[in-house]
């Protein structure tokens, strides 16, 4: 909380940058983790946000906030009109559907250039009309603690149990009566609208977007972030986000060498050792309190075979 | 007539591509969704063949040397990394394969900056410019058109009347029907995939002069390749036939008819469109389920 009176301006911005993807990563778990959705264009709705929010501002002139308000409920709509289409399917469709709809995207903001900048971009209107990066750190701050609590509250609600039978086994959950179709498409939208918040966000901070956010290398970061933290884990994706953005900035020199680790890292965890980061954690926690044998409950599971 | 007939020849060059992701598909119910990134390695080894050994004169050689080398690396990969997906060789863990095959394709596309540089490499042209009746064409794109159709009869012949073809169906069709049916599924799995990258690497190293050779140039193909899967139904190979034309002649109709500049836009809405219709595409049938 008081660190940014500590630190030079640019570590201020790096950590800025690390809440954005913290909560890209929080809600990307929420549909990829928990539900199993694999949506491929969670980056596409943060730039859909920050493009609608400054376009509306630079041809109607409207104030900040309103213009943020309505991107949002835009991404919204596109999510639910998305998610109706190919959610009804099983999940693998909607993985192909977004993958091609944010390489589409992406090519059309290239494209139409009198309309939307092109590979230019734009310039966005700060939201403290100042560079200094202390009133983004806390501003990023504040909404990342948002979206984890709010995540927190939809995972321990009914929802919640909603949202992880249909990840389980959707056929029994449709069984049990829960409408899949849904709580998929609702997952999808909140997941969609909390990227185009901070895709807002992050526009109105760096004062300038272009198609660059767009990238699928943006996308692979978030599946990292994840993978690496722990999938199907409250505290994973933040950890995950911080740790692998602090290895990034220190190997911010050679940024191919940078992915080809983290790659290979993900396939590592993925093939060896299912749950990253967290799952590590509790492993070795649980391990030290049965060598203390603090916890008795736990040698009684020793003798139990291990279950596969 | 014209915009039809160049419509044609793009849907069946994007045939190719989504050919492989769909075989791979119909006998693994996984998604490779680095196909791109073996169709971007077709096309390096094939630069680097006709610049350094073959010359332009012996493409299809090289054609055949890359397929050879993709479906090597694709078996490989398939048996190291993608083999553990299945427990007790019948049940499947997706999400395991999705990531797993995204991280790969992170993987080879940053490997290729790191070892060529992002630098596009323009291979010499295969032949001179021709024309079909009207329609002037360039030499690269009508080669490209008659390597594909020629593979794509390759591996009709070789999946229809072949046996080990059939098995192929077979497995697609039920896993663990085949296995009491003495075929180690596992084996032809490893094939599968091989046969799949084998594909996309082919048509890499066919488009090698259409596309041009850098880093990312896989990815536009692989978008046509998925929009196809899509609108011809998962696991449906005539469906890929139907849906790489259509979209080749959407494009092409688009392009003449509207605005040339938002050609890549045609395919995703004529794919809206079809799911809204027919959610599961036009060959798809609604998966079994349990």
């Amino acid at each position: 909380m008081i660190l940014p009176f500590y630190l030079a301006d640019y570590w201020i911005y790096a950590l800025t940058l690390t809440f954005y993807y913290v909560i890209m990563a929080v809600t990307w778990n929420l549909l990829g983790g928990y539900t199993g959705q694999f949506s491929l264009s969670h980056h596409t709705f943060a730039m859909i946000g920050s493009y609608t929010s400054v376009l509306l501002i630079i041809k109607t002139g409207i104030p900040l906030w309103m213009s943020m308000a309505s991107s949002w409920i835009f991404t919204a709509f596109i999510s639910l009109l998305l998610g109706i289409l190919c959610l009804r399917m099983r999940g693998i469709y909607l993985a192909l559907t977004t993958w091609a709809f944010a390489e589409i995207v992406k090519t059309y903001i290239r494209m139409d250039f009198e309309f939307t900048g092109g590979d230019r971009g734009l310039n966005a209107p700060l939201f403290f009309k100042t560079m200094n990066p202390i009133p983004y750190y806390y501003l990023f701050l504040a909404f990342a603690i948002l979206t984890i609590i709010v995540i927190a509250i939809i995972m321990r609600s009914r929802i919640g149990y909603y949202l992880r039978t249909i990840r389980n086994d959707e056929v029994a959950a449709q069984a049990m009566g829960v409408n899949t179709v849904r709580w998929k498409v609702f997952a999808f939208m909140v997941a969609s609208v909390f990227a185009s918040v901070a895709g807002t966000l992050y526009g109105h901070f760096t004062g300038l977007i272009s198609p660059v956010s767009g990238d699928f290398y943006e996308m692979s970061l978030i599946i990292i972030f994840v993978v690496i933290g722990g999938m199907r884990s409250q505290a994973g994706p933040v950890v995950g986000t911080i740790s692998v953005r602090f290895l990034a900035e220190v190997l911010k020199k050679w940024p191919e060498i940078r992915m080809i680790i983290l790659a290979l890292v993900v396939i590592l965890i993925m093939r060896f050792f299912n749950g990253g980061v967290m799952e590590f954690l509790r492993q070795g926690v649980q391990r030290i309190r049965q060598r203390k044998g603090r916890n008795p409950v736990s040698g009684l599971q020793k003798m139990e075979p291990r279950q596969r | 007539m014209q915009f039809l007939i160049s419509g044609i020849i793009m849907g069946v060059l994007y045939c190719l591509m989504s050919l492989g992701v769909n075989f791979i598909y119909g006998i693994m119910k996984v998604i490779n969704w680095a196909i791109g990134e073996f169709f971007m390695i077709g096309a390096y080894v094939q630069y680097l063949l006709i610049v350094t050994v073959l010359g332009p004169r012996y493409w299809y050689i090289g054609v055949f040397i890359v397929a050879f080398c993709t479906f090597f690396l694709g078996a490989f990969v398939q048996k190291i990394l993608i083999k553990p997906m299945f427990v007790g060789m019948v049940e499947e863990k997706t999400e395991y394969a999705t990531i797993v095959t995204i991280a790969m394709a992170i993987l080879f596309r940053n490997l290729a900056i790191f070892i060529g540089g992002p630098y596009i490499y323009t291979p010499p042209d295969y032949a001179p410019p021709t024309r079909i009746g009207p329609l002037p064409l360039s030499g690269n794109n009508f080669i490209a058109f008659i390597g594909t159709i020629a593979i794509l009869a390759l591996f009709f012949y070789f999946l229809k009347r072949t046996w080990i073809g059939k098995a192929f169906q077979a497995v697609s069709q039920n896993r663990s029907g085949v296995l009491t049916a003495g075929i180690d599924v596992l084996k032809f799995d490893m094939i599968a995939f091989g046969i799949g990258t084998a594909l996309a690497g082919a048509g890499g190293a066919l488009l090698a002069p259409v596309i041009l050779v850098y880093p990312l140039c896989g990815v536009i193909p692989t978008v046509r390749g998925f929009e196809i899967i899509v609108i011809g139904g998962l696991g449906s190979i005539p469906g890929v036939l139907v849906a790489g034309l259509s979209i080749g002649i959407a494009e092409s109709l688009g392009a003449a008819f509207i605005n040339p500049s938002f050609v890549d836009i045609y395919g995703f809405g004529l794919l809206m469109l079809i799911l809204l219709i027919k959610p599961y595409g036009l060959f798809g049938k609604p998966e079994r389920s349990v």
